[in-house]
């Protein structure tokens, strides 16, 4: 079973007129698994991280999750699928608390979102909700920061607040848009425990720009550039690669 | 300790509304007592698209316009029952919302206040030009409304009985929308849309419900006009009139439902006897505008936390030390 494809690409490509961001790309990930994606900037990871999600319509290719062709399926639906995915920039909601924050992702798939009465007339801070919320908030260690601003909370804080909230979604597979930028190396310590200890429980797919922070994280390794996935493999045998060393240090480099 | 004053002033909040507007009729008069409270009825609906949404619309006027003229077209042509007519102008406002909705919703910004104000335009000239026939054009309609068994809207003081029930449920349906899970919906796409997407909701949706529901209750007040005024013109959806509602939810705070009923009443107030005064009103009337666009973004209870007690505030030393 563990070898199972959860999400699969199919020649995956788009183009923004004539610059084709991401060009055939063939992706593929198993249940269960913990990879990553690396590449230079403006490689197409985000691009292709966007179409995997639904927040870009790929101009040719298809996106399979558990077999079944996703390619056109709206964002919200994939998220009700198990899909969820962060941002590289931070995006929490900075004008509510931080257990605001926390409502939507934990209420979507309780019964007060089923209960549409409730949902549109009851009260967002019902005790059990704000319980729930607590200990999600709990699980990335900002319980005590529930009732603050989250403009009020460094960008570490809003990483580790965006990951509860992604966390609280109860994905099958969770896709990181470069989890670390933007962290000091103390947060970045937190936030690879924090992901460290994700692994197992659910599909873990994340996007990175240095090799060396994940390097020890992830199972399986991909390398983009250009738009292209030119390598794929254990991240040892993909850093030693002479090849992929010329193309991702650059030419600089040799 | 806190939360239960907060749930005894939630307990008389609906008195204290009630006092408060019946105190205005002896400072005032019934009329502009009533006017009052229609008018923040519209500004309550006006505050949940723009003040908690963050969709600034520069045509609410077209609503407004439809559920006075629904109520008025249903007088005149279909029956004189206030009720049915009052129904009439909410079915015709809600039904515009759904047709205009998916169009205008999916624009933000400059585009989505402007595609309104084309609507508003459009409206405006099936009013006065194109259905002229049935609506009595510039010159407009007089109504009469029959009375239910001991109730006569024909009369101020009936007028503003009705106006005051009105006025609770569309501050209770306001209140019970923004504080519940929806609310909280409605505010992340003020801040950020795509993200509420990625959570899991279907934001289109829940624009076009916001849409349509900010429609229905701004249609719910023009139809209270029509019974309170007796008669119609095509002021009453003139594009020009746009700014009363904005002016309002800006004075009175933008994401706050009090702050509508606040700014409801002032609109009214300055607008009814500030003329009496200086001519040229209107040129007072934009520099409130203004300064409340440029120095009091939350409106009058901005303005008011200046003078209160000093809270601390971690938020501008967090802010200071980050820039």
């Amino acid at each position: 079973m563990p070898s199972q494809p959860i999400l699969e690409t199919r020649d995956l490509s788009i183009a923004f007129g004539e610059y084709k961001a991401v060009d055939k790309v063939d992706f593929l990930i198993n249940t269960g698994d913990c990879a990553g994606i690396i590449g230079p900037n403006g490689a197409g990871k985000s691009t292709f991280f966007n179409m995997l999600t639904g927040m870009y319509t790929p101009t040719a290719g298809a996106v399979f999750y558990q077999g079944v062709n996703i390619t056109r399926l709206p964002v919200e639906k994939r998220v009700a699928l198990g899909m969820v995915r962060t941002f590289q920039l931070v995006s929490v909601f900075d004008s509510l608390t931080v257990l605001q924050n926390m409502i939507p992702p934990v209420d979507r798939f309780r019964r007060q979102y089923a209960n549409k009465r409730l949902f549109y007339f009851g009260e967002a801070e019902s005790p059990e909700v704000v319980e729930c919320c607590r200990t999600w908030l709990a699980k990335v260690g900002i319980e005590k920061r529930g009732r603050e601003m989250t403009a009020n909370l460094s960008y570490g804080e809003k990483r580790k607040l965006e990951i509860a909230m992604a966390l609280s979604l109860e994905p099958k597979i969770l896709l990181l848009d470069e989890p670390l930028a933007g962290l000091s190396d103390v947060e970045i310590k937190d936030v690879l425990g924090l992901i460290g200890g994700l692994r197992g429980k659910f599909t873990i797919l994340l996007i990175e720009h240095k090799i060396s922070q994940i390097q020890n994280l992830v199972r399986r390794l991909s390398v983009m550039h250009e738009g292209r996935m030119i390598a794929q493999g254990e991240p040892l045998e993909i850093i030693h690669d002479r090849e992929i060393r010329r193309i991702y240090w650059g030419a600089g480099a040799e | 300790m806190g939360a239960a004053v907060c749930n005894w002033c939630k307990r008389l909040e609906m008195p204290i509304i009630v006092f408060a507007y019946l105190a205005l009729i002896p400072l005032l008069s019934v009329n502009m007592a009533s006017e009052i409270i229609i008018f923040s009825i519209y500004a309550l609906s006006y505050n949940l698209l723009y003040g908690f949404m963050g969709r600034l619309s520069v045509g609410p006027m077209l609503f407004l316009g439809a559920g006075v003229y629904g109520a008025a077209m249903c007088c005149v042509y279909l029956t004189a029952n206030p009720i049915a007519c009052i129904a009439a102008g909410i079915v015709c406002g809600a039904l515009l919302g759904m047709l205009l909705g998916p169009v205008t919703v999916r624009a933000a910004g400059a585009a989505f206040a402007l595609v309104n104000m084309a609507f508003n335009q459009v409206g405006f000239f099936m009013i006065q030009t194109g259905l002229a026939g049935w609506t009595g054009g510039s010159d407009g309609k007089s109504l009469y409304f029959d009375p239910i068994g001991p109730l006569d809207f024909n009369k101020p003081n009936h007028v503003f009985g009705l106006a005051l029930v009105c006025l609770l449920a569309a501050f209770f349906l306001m209140r019970r929308l923004t504080e519940s899970p929806f609310g909280i919906i409605i505010k992340t796409i003020k801040e950020n849309e795509r993200r509420g997407n990625f959570l899991g909701y279907n934001i289109y949706g829940t624009k076009l419900l916001v849409y349509v529901i900010t429609a229905a209750v701004s249609a719910f007040a023009g139809a209270l006009y029509a019974i309170m005024f007796g008669y119609v013109t095509p002021s009453f959806i003139s594009p020009a009139r746009n700014i009363e509602v904005i002016f309002a939810t800006l004075i009175g705070g933008r994401g706050n439902i009090y702050g509508s009923l606040l700014g409801g009443a002032i609109f009214i107030l300055i607008s009814s006897y500030l003329p009496n005064i200086i001519q040229r009103w209107e040129l007072f009337f934009g520099l409130i505008l203004l300064a409340s666009v440029f120095w009091f973004s939350k409106g009058i209870p901005g303005i008011m936390d200046l003078f209160g007690p000093k809270k601390q505030d971690v938020n501008a030393s967090a802010k200071g030390g980050l820039r």
